[in-house]
């Protein structure tokens, strides 16, 4: 067998080898140590690089850039950027609120500030599902209780939370995607970590012409499958994985 | 709908993506949002020449980029935008920051321009070689060849503790 020089390696840890040759790798891996070290060590570091710039995905953005996009939302504690989406996907904007503005202001400035308002509303009436901790929102409550506990392969229509899809982020953590039912539905992504499930997106739930709510894995608003995209690690859990990782406490 | 309404509602998913792109090429907090401010102005005064079929995150990379590259020559800086003693600051503040990420972002910071472009971009944002060379508009083998000087710095940083 020729042996794997660097290139290789770094080809086969970043996923850009053909699959002939990455099975080649991956059976040298078997029974040779050394490779097997230096494998490691280029995916560690990797990782750590993940880790050390994942963290700004879940600040919250700053107005002034959010607020060239769309006007300033009264909630800063909540990144302004998918709310503003996710409303403008809902259709709030409705031409009465429209014809009050001037014509050019775009849309999603009034969908934003809508979406917004939903938020807040959320936050009064189901404010003890989420707590915020240095900045950042935690899952509390009955939230964190679905978190913990649901399995998306056994869904119970009663329950006030849906659990969509879970998956292992870059960085190692266990995230997954869940829809409060009650009015206004909201969708969010919940990242587990020492110290809880950490929820770096939440936004207005996505609804069918129809009115009703869709199951959230069938429609994920843009702004919670950006935040998945830009984690995700492979392919989501099946019902088995799902299971696993409950057992071993989502970690 | 118009082109400029299209790219400045397909930003707005973008901007946590965007703002972390930008603090690893720029590595302060500050410095990296005023890239993104600039990006942002730059993507949607040129909403024009984005092709609809054509990603809206890579072209905003590479307006990043280039914004990037222009704000480092206006600076006059060959080299680094900040001192690498300054740069222990660029970690993204999580309640849960360890000393090891203070010091990967600080030794991401300290890494040539060419460098950091391509960590940003392959190990951070996730492109493919070949996405990365067309967006730096490089051949591939430099974008494999700039990868692994980083990866051998970067490496030899994060083995100093270890």
């Amino acid at each position: 067998m020729n042996p794997i020089d660097d290139d290789t390696l770094q080809a086969f840890v970043d996923g850009e080898l053909d699959p002939a040759e990455a099975a080649r790798i991956d059976a040298a891996l078997a029974h040779d140590d050394v490779l097997a070290r230096r494998v490691q060590r280029a995916r560690a570091l990797h990782t750590a690089v993940r880790a050390a710039f994942d963290p700004v995905l879940d600040e919250p953005v700053p107005e002034r850039l959010s607020a060239l996009l769309g006007p300033p939302s009264p909630q800063t504690a909540i990144p302004q950027s998918p709310l503003a989406a996710a409303a403008r996907r809902q259709g709030f904007a409705t031409g009465r609120r429209r014809s009050a503005r001037r014509w050019f202001v775009p849309a999603t400035a009034v969908a934003a500030s809508l979406a917004a308002l939903a938020l807040s509303l959320w936050w009064q009436t189901g404010g003890s599902l989420v707590h915020v901790h240095d900045g950042r929102q935690f899952a509390a409550g009955a939230l964190s209780d679905a978190l913990n506990k649901s399995l998306a392969s056994e869904p119970d229509p009663n329950a006030p939370i849906s659990i969509g899809l879970s998956f292992r982020s870059a960085d190692g953590h266990i995230c997954r995607t869940f829809t409060e039912r009650a009015r206004p539905a909201m969708t969010g992504l919940a990242c587990h970590g020492h110290a809880g499930w950490s929820i770096p997106v939440l936004t207005a739930a996505e609804r069918s012409s129809g009115g009703e709510l869709r199951q959230a894995a069938s429609s994920i608003p843009p702004a919670v499958q950006a935040a998945i995209d830009a984690r995700i690690r492979g392919e989501a859990f099946d019902a088995q994985q799902e299971r696993a990782a409950r057992a071993a406490g989502w970690r | 709908m118009d082109l400029s309404q299209a790219v400045r509602e397909g930003l707005i998913p973008l901007l946590p993506r965007l703002r972390r792109l930008a603090r690893a090429l720029a590595g302060q907090v500050a410095d990296a949002d005023d890239l993104v401010q600039i990006v942002l102005e730059r993507a949607l005064t040129r909403a024009a020449q984005w092709r609809p079929d054509a990603p809206l995150d890579k072209w905003v990379f590479a307006i990043a980029r280039n914004a990037w590259r222009d704000e480092m020559r206006a600076r006059g800086r060959s080299h680094n935008l900040f001192a690498p003693e300054e740069a222990g600051m660029t970690a993204a503040d999580g309640s849960s920051a360890p000393a090891q990420k203070l010091e990967l972002a600080a030794a991401v910071a300290a890494l040539p321009p060419d460098h950091r472009e391509v960590v940003a971009l392959v190990l951070i944002e996730g492109l493919s070689y070949n996405e990365a060379a067309d967006l730096l508009e490089v051949p591939v083998g430099t974008i494999t060849s700039r990868l692994a000087r980083a990866r051998a710095t970067l490496q030899a940083h994060l083995g100093k503790d270890t």
